[in-house]
């Protein structure tokens, strides 16, 4: 049933800001790349979505130490101080290198970078990406694609990682995948491996990014042995849209809120203002969104609405301010951000946890390294704005660079047969069918809803010990009722096999998740259990992990890291 | 036919590379009380017809071009192109590039001249 099969040194699964670094840090070692994305590079992915703040210790009052600091003090204590470390110390190399590639920084009228301080960074360290994520993606793609050592291969679905043959630690040899286009099944080895896939937040019916965020990459390593931490750390953003439904999952920046800029606030129906000033960091601004909804104080669609209409800085200054894409997005839809009262609700945002990595992003197989946001936990609890685009260059850098080292020194692992046989079969099970089509799609459709409806209400901002044990319930049952399901055997751009497979995928990371928060009985940052309503630090300054032994997921700890390098 | 001011009236074009005859145009209806961009609209029609194919990602800032698409005659940034209940429109894959399935193409290969679609 393999229908192809090519070879190359590094494999970077995932074109987004993290993959297409990785890319280029391993081609300017030397590798031969090949990089695998699941739509068209630059036309899909999470970084797409990022307003384009960048975090780095440009001021003269700042230093990576405080960078540091502030970062593990943000987490509550959670983030692994090696890659806080790394973090703090590589964001200004990161961002010189992305200008290098081509992107551009808004800067002052000494022509130094504009610097913006946001909640929980005690020096001004927020540079603006001219074009957001966008900026950042292009600039890379556009490096990749003029690189002769990097080959990009778009709309190339991977569905699993293929273990090596190894007596002692467990390796990788490369990744099984569908090429859309023309629905050959492809074997791909590799040397190294570095997965770029991004987070899991379409898991959540509320969230800000586009449906590609299902968490692939977090299926995979875990399908094959990695230890994955954290998964309960989910990030909400407190201001994503829900009304009106074509502007749903875009978000408004909470950070916009803020007196020294436009000194708005979130209100509720009896227009009574829902944040104090000043702002407080993102975990605590959500749960008071949050808790002011559950009080009833929320308007016809469950949100509260976000407004800067009569921002003391005046109409014009707001006007400026929001004369960027992603509010003229807003715009296009026929309400005007700066006037206008736009109905919010805190929604999934970022995946602080993920695959566990060290500082050069391998991660516990041997060839298989990640990098945020696939890969946790630089930050811990909570992150600050701007670290996600950051994080994403400097361990994309890490990753590109240490997969190089690799593949350098090792050759290709063999094969595992059992690996290959379950990846084919694993799609092979699914082209099966030849039954109605159009019947079998309202069910993925539906199974689907439930899954993100229950994430929504048991895996969200609040949790307890009878919701998330619902929640693994209703995630069972999903899984059994997708067992048998099967999608027509059309070879071309099978979308319905996508759907069905990333649904599968979505089941297994929904399960990690649910395993995770039940396991940690404390709250803290963005994991916050009633049940458990106060930090524990005695018991859980420590990363829940999770790994498959044989066929059963194995829940433990995993002490933090708490050297800097 | 009553029109409604709560449904949305959609004529897309088809195309199943693996079957043999080009495309066609077929109706669908998406009852809404609100506009819907063209995009959510594709993503509806996905969903109740899950033969029927679009690209869903999206950067939420007109951008990033994933959803570029012909609409009525015009070739369009999907996302941020409204179309408000009681309207009719007309869906076909953008001009510009090659099709893969209806409304999927490949952005890194331009739509060739003798292409049936482009025709129609």
């Amino acid at each position: 049933m393999i229908l192809r099969r090519c070879e190359t040194e590094v494999l970077v699964v995932g074109g987004g800001g993290a993959g297409l670094r990785a890319a280029l840090a391993a081609a300017e070692a030397g590798s031969a790349v090949i990089i695998v994305n699941k739509g068209p590079i630059a036309r899909s992915g999470i970084t797409l979505t990022a307003a384009g703040g960048m975090q780095a210790p440009f001021h003269p009052d700042d230093s990576p130490l405080q960078y540091f600091q502030d970062t593990i003090r943000c987490g509550y204590g959670l983030g692994d101080q090696n890659l806080a470390w790394a973090l703090a110390t590589g964001a200004c190399d990161a961002v010189l290198d992305l200008e290098r590639y081509g992107a551009r920084f808004v800067r002052n009228e000494a022509a130094n970078f504009a610097l913006g301080q946001f909640p929980g960074q005690s020096q001004p360290r927020n540079l603006f990406v001219k074009g957001g994520g966008i900026g950042i993606v292009s600039a890379l793609a556009k490096a990749c694609k003029t690189h002769g050592n990097i080959r990009i291969l778009d709309d190339f679905l991977v569905t699993g990682l293929i273990k090596g043959k190894s007596t002692g630690n467990p390796c990788v040899s490369g990744v099984m995948g569908i090429d859309l286009c023309s629905g050959e099944l492809t074997l791909i080895r590799a040397r190294s491996v570095v997965l770029a896939t991004g987070g899991c937040q379409w898991l959540w019916e509320v969230n800000d990014c586009p449906t590609d965020a299902v968490g692939d990459g977090l299926a995979y390593a875990y399908r094959i042995g990695a230890e994955l931490i954290d998964m309960e750390m989910i990030l909400f953003y407190p201001s994503v849209i829900v009304w009106p439904p074509s502007l749903k999952g875009a978000f408004v920046h909470y950070e916009f809120l803020a007196e020294s800029i436009l000194d708005g606030n979130v209100y509720d129906k009896e227009n009574l203002p829902v944040l104090p000033k000043p702002l407080p960091v993102r975990d605590e601004a959500m749960r008071l969104l949050d808790k002011a909804i559950r009080e009833g104080r929320g308007e016809s669609h469950g949100g509260l609405m976000w407004y800067v209409g009569d921002s003391p800085k005046g109409l014009a200054a707001v006007r400026k301010k929001l004369d960027i894409a992603q509010y003229n997005y807003i715009k296009a839809h026929g309400v005007d951000p700066a006037t206008a009262r736009i109905e919010v609700t805190p929604g999934a945002h970022y995946l602080l946890g993920g695959i566990h990595i060290n500082e050069e992003c391998r991660t516990t197989i041997d060839g298989l390294f990640a990098t945020p946001e696939c890969a946790g936990n630089f930050d811990g609890a909570n992150r600050l704005a701007g670290s996600g685009i950051a994080a994403t260059q400097v361990f994309g850098t890490r990753a590109g660079r240490y997969a190089n080292q690799w593949a350098s020194v090792n050759s290709l692992a063999e094969v595992d047969a059992a690996s290959v046989e379950e990846a084919v079969t694993r799609v092979g099970l699914r082209l099966a069918g030849h039954s109605a089509a159009d019947k079998q799609k309202s069910t993925v459709k539906s199974m689907r809803d439930r899954l993100r409806a229950a994430m929504q209400q048991h895996a969200g901002v609040r949790r307890d010990q009878a919701g998330l044990e619902q929640l693994a319930n209703v995630i069972r049952e999903i899984q059994e009722d997708l067992q048998n399901a099967t999608v027509p055997a059309m070879k071309v751009y099978n979308q319905p096999l996508l759907d069905l497979l990333q649904l599968e995928t979505m089941c297994e990371v929904a399960a990690l998740v649910a395993k995770s928060a039940l396991l940690r009985t404390e709250s803290r940052g963005h994991h916050f259990r009633q049940d458990y309503p106060a930090q524990n630090d005695e018991q859980w300054l420590r990363h829940t992990c999770i790994a498959k032994i044989g066929t059963a997921a194995v829940m433990g700890t995993k002490a933090l890291v708490v050297q800097k390098q | 036919m009553i029109e409604s001011k709560s449904v949305i009236y959609i004529q897309a074009l088809r195309f199943d590379p693996d079957q043999q005859g080009g495309s066609r145009f077929q109706s669908y209806e998406v009852a809404t009380m609100e506009a819907l961009s063209v995009m959510a609209l594709l993503v509806k029609i996905h969903e109740t017809d899950a033969s029927f194919a679009c690209r869903t990602s999206t950067c939420f800032k007109g951008q990033c071009g994933s959803c570029l698409i012909r609409v009525n005659g015009q070739d369009v940034l999907g996302c941020v192109t409204l179309v408000r209940p009681g309207e009719a429109v007309v869906l076909e894959p953008h001009s510009k590039f090659r099709v893969i399935r209806d409304m999927v193409v490949d952005f890194s290969q331009p739509r060739e001249d003798d292409n049936d679609i482009a025709k129609m």
